[in-house]
Order: structure tokens, then C-alpha cells, then sequence
């Protein structure tokens, strides 16, 4: 195989392995976002990013 | 649709890398035909350095949030850890699979087991990628997170390591193109490529390391809805 030949098909393949990557993070993010506003809407629940294991731990070292 | 700072980020990232394909391509001049076997397969150098310096970066990151979590219990800290070790599996995969191209056409054989540099650089990668696997296999508590911080802060020692070997232990992949010896030094349009690289690396790598963030955060906003829901 030729050089460059060898060298875009390599490249291409980061590249597509990259763009898949970004697009299942982002996607990802977006569909939990739009879920959560929805169930936080409907239970009337205030949003709130309290991580409950580090809250859990402060209150148990207190 | 809103787009948001990270996902601009992101494309930003990904915009700077096309254009760094691009060149390396179309524009970066050709290396000696007599010093390389596949001379052209040499461009994914402009690929290979700026994922390795992500995977750098985002090790720094893992590193950082794992001391975080562990000597002050931040929340803030275990988001590092996770997007840490998911941003340093990707780049150092991508690191990795370039550099075994490379090595295919070039040397004839896609590793070689006894070169530290990469023998380090690999098992990082590894370390990255039981992070991630195991922190998913895991109920997410206090022990989980320390027993995967303890693995992120000690995990390190491996940063330097494949930083001296690059120096010391040279055996068969090439010495530092930056910050090297006097014979190391590259042309001015190779490095312009190569920091374009680099940037378009970086800023993808914040991009992610902001993202997985806030799926992390919303990780914890769902467990709190789980808890409403259970009536706890």
C-alpha cells in the first residue's frame, strides 16, 4: 500500500473514532439534561448538584 | 438549539484538528527520504505529539481531582478524577493506535516490548481505561472513590517516568522534538503545524474534560430524583 494511501486511512480512522466519541459524550449529555428538567418539572423538585456521597461523607466525619 | 460553551469548545477543538490534518497533509514540508524508511507515514507525527500531550494533560487533571477527592473530599475533585480518565483513555488510545501506525511502516512492527517510553506510556493508557471500566462496574460510594483516587494519584508516577525515559532509556523511538537536545530541533513550518496540533488537542481535551463534568453532574441530579421518587 502506498504511503499516503496507508497514512489517510489511518488518519481517517482517529478521526472517526474521535468525532464518534464527542458526538456520544455530547448526545449523552444532552438527552440526560433534557430528562432530568422534565422530571424535575414534574415533581416540582428545585434542581439541585449536590453530590449526595460527598455531602454523605461530610456529615459522617462530622 | 442553545449550543453551549462546552460543545462550542468542542467544535472548536474538532475545527483546529481538520485544519491540522489539512496541513499536515498539504503544507508541512517532507522529511529526509533517506533518513525514514516511510518518509510519508512520518506525518502523523502532527497527530501522534498533540494526542500524547492531551493524554498528558488530562493525566494532570486525573491526578489533581484524585488528590482532591482524597485528602479533602471534594465533589469538584471526583468530576476531575472521572473526566480525567475518560478525556487520558481517548488520547492516550489515540496516541497509542498512531503510534503503532507509524511503527508498522516504519520499523516493521507496530510495538516493541522492550522501550520504556512506550511500554510506560501503554500501561497509562491501561491505567486510564481500568478507571473508566471499573468506576462504571462499581456502586458509587466513598470506598469506590478512594480506592479509584488512591489508583489516579499513584497511577502518576507513570507521567514522569515516560517523561525520562523520552530522555534516558532512547532505544528505539525518536528523542523529544521539543525542549530536546541540540539535534532534536524541528523547521519552523513543521512546528507551526505541530503547535496547531497541539492547541486543537488541548482545546478539545477542555472541551471534553467540561462536558463529562456536567454529565457527571447530572449523574448526581438524577440520584437525587431517585431518592425523591424512593421517598428517602
Amino acid at each position: 500500500m502506498e504511503d499516503k494511501t496507508y497514512l489517510s486511512i489511518a488518519y481517517l480512522g482517529m478521526i472517526f473514532g474521535l468525532a464518534i466519541w464527542t458526538w456520544t459524550v455530547v448526545s449523552r449529555s444532552r438527552n440526560m439534561e433534557r430528562r432530568i428538567i422534565a422530571m424535575e418539572q414534574s415533581l416540582d423538585i428545585k434542581p439541585d448538584d449536590a453530590d449526595s456521597v460527598a455531602v454523605t461523607n461530610d456529615h459522617n466525619e462530622a | 438549539m442553545r449550543v453551549k460553551a462546552n460543545e462550542a469548545v468542542l467544535a472548536l477543538g474538532f475545527l483546529g484538528l481538520m485544519i491540522t490534518l489539512y496541513l499536515a497533509f498539504n503544507w508541512a514540508p517532507s522529511v529526509n527520504i533517506n533518513a525514514f524508511q516511510s518518509p510519508e507515514s512520518q506525518r502523523i507525527f502532527y497527530w501522534h505529539v498533540p494526542a500524547a500531550w492531551a493524554a498528558f494533560i488530562a493525566f494532570a487533571v486525573l491526578f489533581v481531582g484524585s488528590a482532591m477527592w482524597f485528602f479533602k473530599r471534594s465533589s469538584l475533585g471526583w468530576k476531575l478524577h472521572i473526566a480525567g480518565s475518560e478525556a487520558g483513555l481517548a488520547c492516550g488510545l489515540m496516541a497509542v493506535w498512531s503510534g503503532c501506525v507509524w511503527g508498522a511502516a516504519e520499523w516493521g512492527t507496530p510495538w516493541d516490548w522492550e522501550d520504556w517510553r512506550l511500554n510506560t506510556f501503554g500501561l497509562l493508557t491501561l491505567l486510564a481505561l481500568f478507571l473508566v471500566l471499573g468506576r462504571q462496574s462499581q456502586p458509587d460510594g466513598v470506598e469506590t472513590r478512594d480506592t479509584f483516587s488512591t489508583f489516579g494519584l499513584y497511577g502518576f508516577i507513570l507521567v514522569p517516568l515516560t517523561y525520562v525515559a523520552t530522555r534516558i532509556w532512547v532505544i528505539r523511538h525518536p528523542g523529544p522534538v521539543i525542549a530536546g537536545d541540540e539535534d532534536s530541533s524541528i523547521s519552523g513550518d513543521m512546528a507551526l503545524v505541530l503547535m496547531i496540533g497541539a492547541i486543537s488537542f488541548t482545546t478539545l481535551i477542555v472541551g471534553h474534560i467540561l462536558t463529562s463534568m456536567e454529565i457527571t453532574k447530572f449523574e448526581q441530579r438524577l440520584e437525587r430524583l431517585q431518592k425523591e421518587l424512593d421517598g428517602e
